[in-house]
């Protein structure tokens, strides 16, 4: 075994040795060139449709080139990347980042601030796209959309049962008993252990404040009242076997999304983008609602997702690098192509009405009006405070936490203390000062 | 970690060192200077490969795993920070982690269910092809090895889809194969699936290895094919036997691929579910290179115990059947 082993280490090693030149160029070509020459820039994003925006950019700009490329791997495969080959010098010098994400590459010094290179963008954000990128007086990226989140639903089988979408948590929960009751097999949606974000936003919309900061000192509430509160309630939809513990993006998931035993999902702006290759034979079928509501008339929702761009600290032209991120992000033209390419609703509010809004994503053919729900809701959104430093390793515990506590039938609300513990103690340990 | 990408539960089997016969000393006339050089000169390569790759990521870990990053200043501590000096507290905190103990035994779990169901079937289907009877042994032989040239990653996915309820073809429908329990067989059965050929081949070519001779005067003594087998063949067969099941052990040890496929369909399996997930997790997910070098280094102490107690055995083992 060992000198098989061995074997291979060595061929990996060879081959480490001739790939690395090649990625190191990669990683930097153009980064060398003189300054006042063409610059070409380097630009990981894994959103479909990009190019098209990047390859605006190119015919507009000549001497400041784009060079898009797919990352490897999506979420926190990129960003634990970005991390470890920050030190390498190595990073693309611009970089595609989920809100949640951003303060750990703060933390890491993976990313820089670029105030100086956008100048003031405050007035072209509402509040909470704000304070998504802006930290300590610093701005470190350009908002790029909002994705509130919103209920999908299966309007033929819903007229079916004489259901209609449901406004608040409590009517959901009874739509949720109706649908299965009426067929065993159907479920109103699933409970996925698998997508912390998801049950993030869910607890934004209850109130919850994950993480707030007063000085330089964090408070962690992840098992808050409000966040259980929202726990307690899908714990008790499980228990009754109203939603399915299925996580979400596996074969099965698809497939019982697509042969309608889901006939709902409580999603994000972002979903019709996703929806064809999920469940392609339901095209036309789906309508969005605004997310269901706990009191009745209370329209504030989570959000799910979301990212914005920012410039790594590799990079050599961050000004040139923050100018395009800014004209992708801000800019009609930038923000048009997005739209129509990328499925986004853009976090700047300014293009918030540009006419490329007025049609709905391909899948949504049916709501024509789409986008004006989206334009209300994004009104809607609330937000953390701020995201923690170490969102990941409290992502990492929720899916290992709700998955078990799924599988073995537990409370939730028991699953939210093991987050907590799991957030705190890896804060504690890196150093942070932590209250509570 | 370059073991990560490593097939579990049966690793491939080489030789007993041992049983190489050590080429005879050169001659006195050969003159030493000649002797000296070109050896030196050949492993050259390799030992410079060998301490590159090998040898130095190896300290680097050890060294990593007595580090830890310390913020620096401001909300996000981005202002300078630095890696210090830990002293055991990875070590201490991977011991007093419950998750790290509950990872062992999962991956025991599934080496318990794994390895016999390896080994048994294995020599089940070697002495079947062995047999007088048998026919398109060539064939046969290679549609049971051919799994082991599906790469553990796509062998989990095609499992899975046979797995899941909605796409199952065994009735995932009315069975839960991602149960509590039934998981651990689940998994073991994937990983049974990829190594039981090439297992197979190494007991097949033993057996072919034995002499023949003795088979027939088994029979001519009026013993019958399954009699030959079960008391003749079985017996002699005993050390490659016992070599292939330390090896598969040692192998379980690394358990990795398949659950790591399986998990984003299976709630029962978690990020940390066998040791070297935990790894994967603690270094890649976690960004904390640091925990996952020292519990790396924990599971290296724990193989390289497996393998000297492995060795030992196989010794004996060999040893005796000599005498």
């Amino acid at each position: 075994m060992r000198t098989n082993h061995l074997r291979s280490v060595a061929v990996l090693g060879i081959a480490a040795a001739i790939a690395a030149p090649a990625l190191v160029a990669c990683g930097s070509s153009g980064s060398t060139s003189d300054a006042g020459g063409p610059v070409t820039l380097t630009y990981v994003n894994w959103d479909g449709g990009m190019q098209a925006v990047v390859d605006q950019w190119n015919k507009e700009n000549p001497n400041i080139q784009v060079k898009l490329s797919k990352p490897s791997g999506t979420g926190y495969t990129l960003y634990n990347k970005l991390i470890t080959n920050n030190q390498a010098g190595t990073n693309p010098d611009i970089t595609e980042v989920e809100y949640q994400a951003l303060p750990a590459l703060i933390s890491n010094k993976v990313v820089v601030p670029i105030d100086q290179y956008v100048g003031d963008i405050s007035s072209q954000f509402d509040k909470s796209s704000l304070a998504q990128v802006q930290f300590e007086g610093h701005t470190y990226g350009v908002p790029q959309n909002i994705c509130p989140m919103v209920f999908f639903y299966r309007k033929d089988v819903f007229d079916q049962l004489g259901l209609k979408a449901p406004t608040t948590w409590a009517e959901y929960a009874a739509d949720a008993a109706a649908i299965h009751s009426h067929d065993p097999k159907q479920y109103i949606g699933n409970f996925s252990a698998v997508d912390s974000g998801w049950f993030a936003g869910l607890a934004q919309q209850a109130g919850a404040n994950w993480w707030t900061a007063t000085g330089t000192t964090w408070h962690v509430a992840i098992n808050d009242p409000a966040t259980t509160k929202v726990a307690d309630y899908w714990s008790n939809l499980i228990q009754q076997g109203l939603v399915s513990p299925e996580p979400n993006w596996s074969p099965q998931w698809n497939t019982d999304m697509n042969n309608g035993t889901l006939v709902g999902w409580t999603s994000a702006q972002w979903a019709p983008n996703q929806l064809p290759s999920i469940a392609k034979d339901t095209a036309g079928k789906w309508v969005a609602a605004p997310l269901p509501a706990w009191n009745a008339g209370d329209q504030t929702v989570g959000i799910w997702g979301g990212e914005t761009e920012a410039v790594t600290t590799n990079s050599k032209h961050p000004a040139e690098a923050a100018k395009f991120v800014k004209w992708m992000n801000s800019s009609p033209e930038g923000v048009k192509i997005l739209i129509q390419q990328v499925d986004v609703f853009p976090a700047s509010l300014a293009n918030q009405t540009q006419d490329a809004l007025k049609t709905p994503p391909p899948f949504m053919s049916n709501q024509p009006d789409y986008n004006t729900l989206m334009t209300q809701e994004a009104k809607n959104v609330r937000t953390f405070q701020i995201w923690g430093p170490d969102a990941n390793v409290t992502f990492d515990s929720y899916s290992n936490a709700f998955a078990s506590a799924l599988q073995n039938k537990t409370a939730l609300s028991g699953a939210l203390t093991q987050i907590q513990d799991a957030t705190v103690s890896d804060m504690k340990q890196h150093g942070f000062s932590v209250s509570g | 970690m370059s073991t990560v990408g490593d097939r579990p539960i049966a690793s491939p089997v080489r030789p007993v060192s041992g049983g190489v016969a050590r080429p005879a000393r050169p001659a006195r006339r050969v003159r030493r200077r000649r002797r000296s050089m070109l050896p030196l000169f050949l492993l050259t390569p390799a030992v410079v490969l060998f301490g590159l790759f090998t040898i130095a990521p190896g300290i680097y870990s050890v060294w990593l795993s007595f580090r830890k990053t310390q913020v620096g200043g401001g909300l996000l501590g981005d202002l300078n920070p630095t890696e210090i000096f830990a002293g055991f507290q990875n070590y201490r905190d991977a011991f007093a982690d419950p998750e790290f103990r509950h990872s062992i035994e999962r991956m025991l779990t599934v080496a318990v269910i794994g390895v016999p169901a390896t080994i048994v079937l294995a020599t089940t289907l070697a002495l079947c092809l062995d047999a007088k009877r048998a026919r398109l042994v060539g064939i046969a032989r290679l549609g049971i090895f051919l799994p082991y040239a599906v790469p553990g990653v796509v062998a989990s996915l095609l499992w899975g889809f046979i797995y899941l309820p909605a796409t199952s073809p065994i009735g995932g429908a009315s069975f839960d194969y991602l149960g509590s329990r039934a998981v651990f067989f689940s998994v073991a059965n994937v990983a049974v699936w990829g190594v039981l050929g090439f297992n197979m081949v190494v007991i097949y070519t033993s057996l072919r290895g034995l002499p023949r001779d003795l088979f027939e005067a088994a029979e001519l003594d009026g013993a019958g094919e399954l009699q030959i087998a079960l008391r003749v063949k079985l017996p002699m067969l005993a050390p490659t036997l016992t070599l292939v099941t330390v090896f598969s052990l040692i192998g379980a040890l690394q358990l990795f691929n398949e659950p790591t496929t399986l998990k984003p369909i299976a709630n029962a399996i978690t990020s940390t579910w066998v040791p070297l997930m935990r790894v994967y997790a603690d270094a890649f997910v976690n960004n904390n290179i640091y925990q996952g070098a020292a519990t790396s280094f924990l599971l290296i102490v724990m193989t390289v115990a497996a393998t000297v107690i492995a060795n030992a055995v196989v010794r004996g083992i060999s040893r005796r059947s000599t005498r």
